[in-house]
């Protein structure tokens, strides 16, 4: 009864509010719902170029190509992402990345923004200075099209480790697997990665060795099942490891933990495994 | 205008990703001789390179089979995994009192100077490994590979020979260096 009071309110109120703003539809179209409204000449254009990386598979002959876009800030939303989102609907559709949630939550526009691996969502329109924002697809990735890199192999390393809880009996109780505080603490730092490939795309020995070696976000994740009180499978995760790839050509160079846009450590994960396999 | 860019749209709509790129993009510049040694066999095109930026053939590191499917689990083998590290380890920690006890001492022993040698040797020749390991991947140059390897095998052997010739018919390695660093 109460939702259903409530769905009421909430329809008239989205029927009022389309009501007084007719233009409402158009407006959803350009899509950049964080931009700020137009101040009409009001205010001087504050322009900022953004350097793009171009590239597209119907034409393969044509070499990758940086395109300049020019933006004026003041229309536009804070973060990178919402530049994209302008260009893409104001200037040129053709431009390609991905994008979701646009709240560092899907981890969709992971790219190289000013030399280094971010999520377009979280990374400010630098303002300090009048340089252009240069913006690459992830590193070493085989690029689909512009900004969107090919993940397939990331996912096929991340299936490899089997991330999901391993058991050799249900719970005794017949409910669900406990965990103390304590043991579920573990877990922090861990569980939060989005896999956007950030971190794995910033490592040299990733960028080396991408077929062998797992990369930080795939071992991080490997860590997180390692750490879980509830998995009864970690003698087997660790020795899916042994060997001198999947997991040893970390050399602790940090790229992983300095780029990582949820300030997860995978550098720090990636020890804790080491030390455990030395150990245990 | 705008129809242009939906033309243009609708062309990128009807290739499939499958069907399409023989040339794939990748946005790093790698180093020269990465890249000569991946273009030797098929060059892209004709074009002089100039800018960092450029096509590449897809080097199949995909290996085969449906893409839904986890790459394979290598054979597990504790002696290159974490038999291997721990080793590298107790020689690298090794390493600090080996080097410091000499000269806290203020005499050099033979034995110690000895073990000195043969730490040395063998993290230096941990250490080219692991590049060898990192820079000569064996899936693009297995022959490479395999020439460095027993490269450095036959290096290292022929150090420890010589420091071996050193210690017995010479000063040592220690002695050796102090008088170096005094010339």
């Amino acid at each position: 009864m109460s939702a259903s009071l409530l769905s009421r309110t909430a329809l008239r109120s989205a029927t009022t509010a389309s009501l007084f703003r007719p233009t409402a539809r158009a407006l959803a179209s350009v899509a950049t719902s964080q931009s700020a409204p137009p101040v009409a000449g009001k205010q001087a254009p504050n322009i900022k170029k953004f350097e793009i990386y171009r590239w597209n598979p119907d034409t393969p002959d044509k070499k990758p190509f940086m395109q300049t876009y020019e933006l004026d800030l003041n229309q536009t939303g804070p973060m990178v992402l919402d530049a994209l989102i302008r260009v893409k609907n104001e200037i040129d559709p053709t431009l390609t990345f991905r994008r979701s949630c646009r709240e560092g939550i899907c981890g969709s526009c992971a790219m190289n923004i000013q030399g280094s691996n971010t999520l377009a969502c979280l990374c400010r329109i630098d303002t300090s200075s009048t340089a252009p924002v240069k913006i690459y697809p992830l590193p070493h990735t085989y690029v689909v099209k512009d900004l969107v890199p090919d993940m397939t192999q990331f996912y096929k390393q991340y299936k490899s480790i089997k991330p999901y809880l391993q058991r050799k009996n249900p719970p005794t109780s017949g409910r669900e697997n406990l965990q103390s505080i304590a043991e579920r603490k573990k877990l922090d730092g861990l569980y939060e990665c989005i896999l956007c490939a950030c971190c794995s795309t910033s490592c040299p020995s990733y960028w080396w060795n991408s077929s062998d070696y797992l990369g930080p976000a795939v071992l991080l994740q490997s860590y997180r099942w390692l750490a879980d009180s509830r998995d009864e499978f970690g003698p087997q995760r660790r020795m899916a490891l042994e060997n001198e790839m999947s997991l040893y050509r970390c050399h602790t160079i940090m790229n992983c933990s300095r780029t990582c846009p949820k300030g997860l450590n995978p550098g720090l994960a990636i020890a804790r495994i080491k030390k455990e396999m030395a150990l245990a | 205008m705008a129809s242009l860019f939906r033309n243009s749209l609708r062309t990128a709509a009807a290739s499939s990703f499958h069907a399409a790129p023989r040339v794939i993009a990748r946005p790093a510049a790698s180093s020269a001789f990465l890249r000569a040694s991946l273009f030797a066999a098929r060059p892209v095109s004709a074009q002089p390179r100039v800018a960092a930026l450029h096509t590449s053939q897809p080097l199949r590191i995909l290996p085969a089979g449906p893409l839904n499917d986890a790459v394979p689990v290598p054979e597990a083998n504790p002696t290159n995994g974490s038999f291997h590290w721990s080793f590298e380890r107790l020689v690298s920690i090794a390493l600090i009192p080996l080097t410091v006890a000499p000269f806290a001492a203020g005499s050099v022993s033979p034995v110690t100077d000895a073990v000195f040698g043969a730490a040395v040797v063998i993290h230096s020749h941990l250490g080219f490994e692991a590049m060898i390991i990192d820079y000569i991947p064996e899936r693009k140059n297995p022959t490479a590979r395999k020439a460095f390897m027993w490269g450095l095998k036959g290096t290292t052997v022929l150090v420890l020979i010589g420091l071996y010739e050193f210690q017995t018919n010479d000063v040592g390695i220690t002695e050796g260096v102090k008088r170096f660093w005094k010339a």
